[in-house]
């Protein structure tokens, strides 16, 4: 089937110098799904990135100072930081494979439900701080509740759920981000009595979406499942 | 990390000479902090002018750059080449954060100017001249003469979008000119440019 282009090639142009509005960035990644695999919108969409990737070379270098690298390999290596790139406990996962019907749920997912009251109910007294900033609560068809929290522009998030129904046998509940509509795997999370509080060192900063499957306790690298929840992460 | 060939692989520009920036980047994922160091050194400068060029703020932009580069090391493989070059994703990184950090700014600026009850402020659109050159690199040149041969009215839209971190929305309120112009000028823009820079970067 021939499919037209025209539109997504004009919202994968905007969004690669990063000027989309939130109602256009939803309405491309339905119009990506809707195509499904489409080596025509991979095309456009290295294309656009590699011309705006380019245009930073307009500009004049500015020398940074001369121990940044040190420094961002001393925090990477700092407790709690990733040992190595490809140390095994990172939290970000892997691209998966392609969306497909996944994009779909972007545009379903919207904020309305208030679980900061949750939130802090079922905050451990001794648990980690929860990053300031923004609260963001999952949509879903499941029982039970399930938020973040992270602080726009860090790394690190806190997830929360109370009233999980137990994944089953071989079991657990996934965390995924989207980036560009990629899942990258953010957490593995085993609830007990129904209830997860979990400190994450993913960077959500460049994700669109957040979404929960239940997969097996693997933890594979993309997801095999529908998602059973859901939460857009807005521009902040 | 997806590196290798693909169907539809995108154009690719002319890298530094030496070793490949994706061979760099698959070292990095071993945790060589050689090719880190490599790497850092071929694209810091030019993703702390563009952080810069949008925050204009020394302290954030020195930030922004260090959270990509600090992302580059610990999650190496979100570069997929499928997508484009790792400087393209290096400074696709560096620019989204930079605009997330404009925007936040924004807000807290609308926000606060609303609790003192004030209108909106005047608020300068720097439209600095990024095209003054004199002894430039190939590429920076290349990528400046680019620019340089938009229409105005096309330029304008990848200077305020890009350049100076400004939304479709927000650029047509500024401009007054109709969204779906303001929209159709960055396509065609974008376009142009591909012409231009897909012919002289190989």
């Amino acid at each position: 089937m021939i499919r037209d282009h025209a539109l997504i090639d004009e919202l994968l142009a905007i969004r690669a110098l990063d000027g989309l509005d939130e109602g256009d960035a939803e309405q491309l990644q339905r119009e990506l799904a809707a195509h499904g695999e489409c080596d025509e919108c991979r095309r456009l969409e290295a294309q656009h990135a590699e011309i705006a990737g380019m245009l930073a070379l307009a500009l004049d270098p500015r020398p940074v100072r001369e121990d940044m690298a040190d420094r961002i390999i001393a925090e990477a290596q700092a407790p709690g930081g990733a040992t190595s790139p490809a140390a095994p406990d990172e939290l970000t996962g892997r691209r998966g494979a392609r969306l497909g019907p996944w994009q779909a749920a972007f545009g379903v997912a919207a904020a309305v439900a208030l679980v900061l009251a949750f939130v802090l109910a079922t905050r451990p007294e001794a648990g980690p701080p929860i990053p300031g900033g923004v609260i963001v609560p999952f949509e879903g068809a499941g029982p039970g509740e399930v938020a973040l929290a992270y602080t726009p522009g860090e790394p690190g998030a806190l997830v929360w759920a109370t009233g999980l129904p137990d994944p089953g046998a071989g079991k657990v509940y996934e965390l995924w981000m989207f980036e560009n509509g990629d899942p990258i795997r953010a957490a593995c999370l085993a609830p007990s009595g129904g209830a997860v509080a979990a400190s994450l060192d993913a960077d959500l900063n460049s994700a669109e979406l957040m979404a929960v499957t239940v997969e097996s306790s693997e933890c594979p690298d993309a997801p095999t499942t529908d998602p059973l929840y859901t939460a857009t992460l807005d521009a902040q | 990390m997806t590196i290798g060939t693909t169907r539809g692989a995108p154009m690719r520009s002319a890298e530094p000479a030496g070793t490949r920036d994706e061979d760099l980047l698959l070292r990095v994922g071993a945790g060589d902090e050689q090719a880190f160091r490599e790497l850092f050194g071929r694209y810091a400068a030019v993703a702390h002018a563009l952080a810069f060029r949008l925050v204009r703020q020394a302290q954030v932009a020195e930030e922004i750059v260090q959270e990509a580069f600090l992302a580059v090391w610990r999650n190496p493989d979100r570069y997929d080449a499928a997508r484009g070059s790792v400087r393209s994703w290096l400074m696709g990184t560096v620019h989204h954060r930079a605009v997330d950090a404009v925007r936040r700014e924004q807000a807290q600026r609308r926000r606060a100017e609303q609790a003192a009850g004030l209108g909106p402020g005047i608020v300068e659109d720097p439209v600095d001249d990024v095209l003054a050159a004199i002894d430039l690199p190939r590429e920076r040149r290349l990528v400046r003469t680019a620019l340089g041969e938009l229409p105005e009215e096309q330029r304008e839209v990848i200077q305020r979008m890009y350049f100076d971190g400004l939304s479709q929305s927000q650029i047509a309120e500024r401009t007054g000119l109709p969204l779906g112009t303001v929209k159709s000028r960055a396509l065609l823009a974008m376009r142009r440019l591909r012409a231009h820079l897909g012919e002289g970067s190989r």
